[in-house]
């Protein structure tokens, strides 16, 4: 082979592990589209590894993602967020495990919150045997906020239960956990609370809350 | 070699040169059929792209193999800039069975109003699932001294978890949403259920 033959072997070579190259990952703005690249090189892998079990077990893998980009943008440390984006996925595959198969990605996402602040599998199991035509989103929320904010874990869950067996719709759910939160700032025992205003609450009939009826326009989040 | 060469040659040798410049009689009956034969025989064909599968041979000068590689080089480096330009997800399947199952009326983004009251603030933003948790996507702004910021995002239906950011760096709940758990961080979070009762 002639000299030129062969450096024209060598460059048209180079050429084509230049596109190669450009056509994987090299660009700022590319970077920019891949937040997990912030992580570092082993804790990426750690969270990809966790991403694809997720996958595999068909649990939602946005609750995760999540997880690790809160973790980056408080500047959390790889270690911290890999434990972090581990727990969640725990916690979602053991509430696949007591919902079953048609629970929704936010009934998961609600279920794994509870139990990760405490409620056990038996007590999210009696909550979601109950009415399972309605969504036991909101419940759970309110369950896991009232835990976090100090009510006693036995009493939220037997309370939240009470509620919904009784057929609470969401927006008494709502109504209760203002109540609540108002009267643990004014320095009421968040337990006392919670009694006091699921008295509150009144009883409603199976169908009190038709199947699907949301309201409508927008949601608005205000600390007044 | 002369007529006296031969002459000192060995006798059965001039005898064989003697044949050999004995001009040959040919008959002309016979060349008549043997260029007849020859015109008879078909004619080769040249098929059209012959001439890609003959080998050839060419010759370039070092300056111009080198001008030739780069032209390549660069087309190469334009083809994979273009084949980058979108990213690198860009073409990358999303994981389907991670996917919400939605009736077609829940995926319409609603807007959810954020309001944080933060006097002594000089910025506030809101970070969550909906922005990838990226303090610059959503800035909120403030109206007048009260110390009141706000700000419309749209999201799409379903429980989506978030928090405030003061000045940069303080990540808070929001006192009007219920809380997530601590999952380690060190900061508590908030979630808003959209689409179902407002919180």
């Amino acid at each position: 082979m002639s000299m030129t033959r062969r450096m024209m072997a060598v460059l048209v070579l180079s050429a084509g592990a230049a596109t190669a190259a450009w056509a994987q990952d090299v660009s700022p703005a590319a970077r920019e589209l891949d937040p997990l690249g912030r992580l570092s090189e082993g804790s990426r892998y750690q969270i990809e590894l966790i991403l694809d079990s997720a996958r595999v077990a068909g649990l939602p893998t946005a609750p995760l993602e999540s997880k690790a980009l809160e973790g980056i943008s408080k500047r959390v440390d790889g270690r911290r967020i890999v434990s972090a984006v581990r727990m969640v996925f725990r916690s979602l595959r053991d509430a696949r495990s007591v919902l079953g198969a048609p629970a929704t990605p936010d009934e998961l996402n609600a279920a794994a919150s509870a139990l990760r602040v405490g409620v056990t599998r038996a007590e999210l199991a009696h909550l979601t045997q109950i009415r399972r035509d309605r969504s036991v989103t909101m419940p759970l929320v309110v369950l896991s906020d009232l835990i976090t904010r100090g009510v006693p874990r036995d009493t939220a869950s037997q309370t939240i239960l009470q509620l919904w067996q009784r057929g609470a719709a969401d927006d008494d759910f709502s109504g209760l956990w203002r109540g609540v939160e108002r009267d643990i700032v004014s320095g009421t025992d968040p337990g006392v609370a919670l009694l006091n205003r699921a008295r509150e609450v009144p009883p409603r009939g199976p169908s009190s809350q038709p199947e699907g009826s949301r309201p409508e326009g927008s949601t608005e989040n205000r600390n007044s | 070699m002369t007529e006296d060469d031969v002459k000192t040659l060995d006798p059965y040798v001039q005898w064989i040169v003697a044949e050999a410049r004995r001009p040959v009689a040919v008959d002309d009956a016979a060349r008549r059929r043997l260029l007849e034969a020859l015109r008879a025989e078909p004619q080769p064909t040249r098929r059209r792209f012959d001439w890609l599968l003959e080998p050839r041979r060419f010759a370039l000068p070092p300056l111009a193999t080198a001008a030739l590689a780069a032209g390549l080089m660069g087309i190469g480096v334009i083809g994979g800039l273009v084949i980058n330009r979108d990213g690198p997800k860009a073409g990358r399947p999303r994981a389907e069975v991670a996917e919400t199952p939605r009736l077609p009326g829940s995926i319409v983004p609603r807007a959810v109003k954020f309001v944080l009251i933060a006097p002594q603030a000089a910025r506030v933003a809101v970070v969550g699932d909906f922005n990838g948790w990226d303090v610059s996507a959503n800035p909120m702004t403030t109206q007048g001294k009260d110390g009141t910021w706000t700000i419309f995002v749209p999201l799409h239906p379903g429980l989506h978890t978030y928090s405030f950011v003061v000045d940069g760096t303080h990540f808070m709940p929001d006192p009007a949403a219920p809380l997530a758990p601590d999952d380690g961080y060190g900061h508590q979070s908030s979630v808003v259920l959209v689409g179902g009762s407002s919180l």
